[in-house]
């Protein structure tokens, strides 16, 4: 592995990418401690402040389950099997402790299978609310102190204002940078492709923030002197679904003659597109952002108001990408069992479909066993809108 | 004089049709079996056989289907859902709806005046309501899949399955003859059990009074009596239902 650190940029990405969790490996080797996390949910802020490497789990699609479901039954959604395969396998042996969201019922109600098997020296049952309210805030806001005062115990490291406002801060700025390399997907065709930003996304989930900070600035230094490629007119695609992170989605999507310029997934743009506002109390910006700025279908979004005034605080900025990254079609991919997902599908279906963007609704499961389907389905649904 | 190649590799036939002047000269079907390479050629060969006429003679080709990359000498590959819907529009020029019922995909799409999609939907993974469903039938009641629909018409009290997964429905045809239900019933209810599965493909997508059945299920006329009745109407069937996709893979490469 001793390679890596001489890699720059996008092939740096692309490696860290194949070799998933390598640097968080190499950090523990090195005496850091590293607490995995599961979703968008995760205040990371919280984790960098307490000087640990946040690390995002992640399952592979290319993997049957073959020791998780001896503990999870199958009615649990087919990515948190997948996650706790590879965990219970041991592919995380190097992390020392997990957080887990209250945020889908799969997740919910497996965590005790989570804490009492993996046997992690910290587990961590983030107990976030699903409502935006005033009192929910108040009640996030607890919530993310308990979670402080855990991680404090567990590290001996005392997070003060200070070092969670500087967390914060680099957090911005990760995000700040994601978004620029995001904008180079506006030009048409767009610089850089969907399955080189899946590799990009998946790399920096798997990093510290400031080495994330750092490859994402050499990437966008790579992609911004390109030429844009000329291969013919194709139509510009928008992904949207949760947790997506493998390239054979992408792939699949960029072979069929799409471009993929834009997503709503949860280690994209869920994770990027929301500061945390640093005029503000801490805690309370961290409680507003996961709570209130962060759009997820667990999260119950009542603004008092119409039927349609809802729909916009809950779908609105899945406008907003399509107006600015010019997009001509959207892929909403669910995996079986997703209840929340699966509640939301006709309202953000008719949602898009308002603005006179097609959307494709695509259900699977996560793992490539009917890749050949899917792409029937996405060369269909791309000849219909040319 | 140029001919046209259609070729549709499915999940269990692949189908070679030849067309001239937009119009369908020679076709052939064979079962896709375990090298959808092999098979695309067989299909190939058989259909320009009957015309007498050699590879080179053939202009254009487009390959469509579940297998269609491995129909590696095609010039191009289109979707199946686009050539099922190319293939019905000049069948039967006023079709707005198709039903394909293939071996293991059933397919409802809504076509425009020019045989353009306008929107399409697949079961998804689940057999439920696809050829699969037949064949499980078949072998259960120790028939041809052929005699599956004039057996289906005989049939006086169809039985009412309470599944319309193909797998479960196994296990209720057995309890249901053990419990001596007729042959003829079992059928006429496993019919049923697809056509019903069929309606909600077709309603989700949009019902036009005039809809065509195509695909291997097309045979089936047990299958389209019971469609049939459910949309309450009467399908435009083609003469060959399960070439429908190559030949509109092969009106494509006429335009090629």
């Amino acid at each position: 592995m001793a390679g890596i650190q001489n890699l720059k940029g996008l092939a740096k990405a692309e490696k860290y990418y194949t070799d998933y969790g390598t640097r968080a490996k190499e950090l523990r080797a090195q005496g850091n401690r590293v607490i995995g996390y599961i979703s968008a949910l995760s205040p990371v802020e919280i984790l960098t402040a307490s000087g640990v490497v946040p690390f995002r789990l992640k399952g592979n699609v290319e993997e049957a389950i073959t020791k998780g479901d001896a503990y999870m039954e199958t009615i649990v959604c087919p990515f948190v099997r997948n996650v706790f395969d590879s965990a219970i396998k041991g592919k995380f042996h190097f992390i020392d402790g997990m957080v887990l969201p209250h945020q889908c019922d799969s997740l919910d109600r497996t965590s005790d299978i989570w804490r009492d098997y993996l046997n992690l020296s910290y587990f961590h049952f983030l107990n976030v609310p699903h409502v935006t309210d005033e009192p929910s805030i108040e009640f996030m806001k607890e919530i993310l102190r308990l979670f402080i005062s855990t991680i404090e115990d567990f590290t001996g490291n005392k997070i003060t204002v200070d070092s969670l406002k500087k967390a914060i801060s680099l957090h911005n700025e990760n995000r700040r940078l994601m978004r620029s390399l995001y904008d180079l997907r506006k030009s048409n065709p767009p610089l850089i492709t969907g399955s080189e930003m899946m590799k990009v996304l998946v790399a920096a989930m798997g990093l510290p923030v400031y080495e994330s900070i750092e490859l994402i600035k050499e990437i966008i230094e790579d992609v911004k002197g390109r030429k844009p490629l000329t291969d013919g007119q194709r139509k510009r695609i928008m992904l949207i679904g949760d947790q997506i992170d493998s390239v054979i989605i992408t792939d699949t999507i960029e072979k069929a003659g799409a471009y993929l310029v834009m997503d709503d997934i949860s280690i994209g743009s869920k994770m990027y597109w929301q500061d945390v506002d640093e005029d503000k109390e801490p805690i309370l910006a961290l409680a507003e952002r996961y709570l209130r700025k962060l759009k997820i279908p667990t999260t119950f979004v009542d603004t008092g108001g119409t039927y349609e005034e809802n729909l916009n605080a809950r779908f609105g900025h899945m406008r907003k990408y399509i107006e600015e990254f010019n997009v001509e079609g959207a892929i909403l991919f669910i995996y079986k069992y997703c209840d929340p997902y699966g509640f939301e599908v006709p309202a953000i279906k008719s949602y898009i479909e308002a603005v006179a963007v097609d959307v494709l609704y695509l259900e699977d499961e996560y793992s490539i066993s009917s890749l050949a389907r899917m792409k029937t389905r996405i060369e269909a649904f791309l000849e219909m809108i040319a | 004089m140029a001919f046209f190649l259609g070729i549709d590799v499915g999940s269990g036939w692949t189908k070679a049709a030849i067309c001239e002047d937009n119009e369908l000269k020679s076709y052939a079907i064979v079962p896709s079996g375990g090298d959808y390479k092999k098979a695309a050629k067989e299909a190939t060969n058989l259909a320009l056989k009957k015309l007498n006429l050699s590879v080179k003679d053939i202009k254009c080709t487009v390959a469509t289907g579940y297998g269609a990359t491995m129909a590696d000498f095609a010039n191009d590959v289109i979707s199946d859902i686009s050539c099922h819907a190319k293939g019905i529009s000049v069948l039967f020029s006023n079709v707005r709806t198709v039903i394909d019922i293939g071996a293991q995909f059933t397919r409802a799409i809504t076509i425009d005046n020019d045989g353009r999609i306008i929107n399409f939907i697949m079961n998804e993974k689940c057999a439920g309501g696809s050829g699969k469903f037949l064949q499980v039938t078949a072998r259960i009641l120790h028939v041809n899949i052929e005699e599956l629909g004039r057996l289906s018409l005989e049939s006086k009290k169809p039985v009412e399955f309470t599944t319309a997964c193909a797998v479960f429905a196994e296990s209720e045809a057995i309890s249901r003859i053990s419990e001596g239900a007729r042959p003829e019933d079992i059928v006429a209810g496993i019919h049923k059990a697809m056509a019903s599965k069929i309606m909600t493909l077709v309603t989700r997508v949009g019902m036009n009074p005039d809809y065509a059945v195509t695909g291997g299920g097309g045979k089936d006329i047990g299958l389209v009596k019971a469609i049939d009745n459910e949309l309450r109407s009467k399908a435009y069937i083609p003469y060959e239902p399960q070439i429908t996709a190559a030949l509109g893979a092969a009106i494509f490469a006429s335009s090629k």
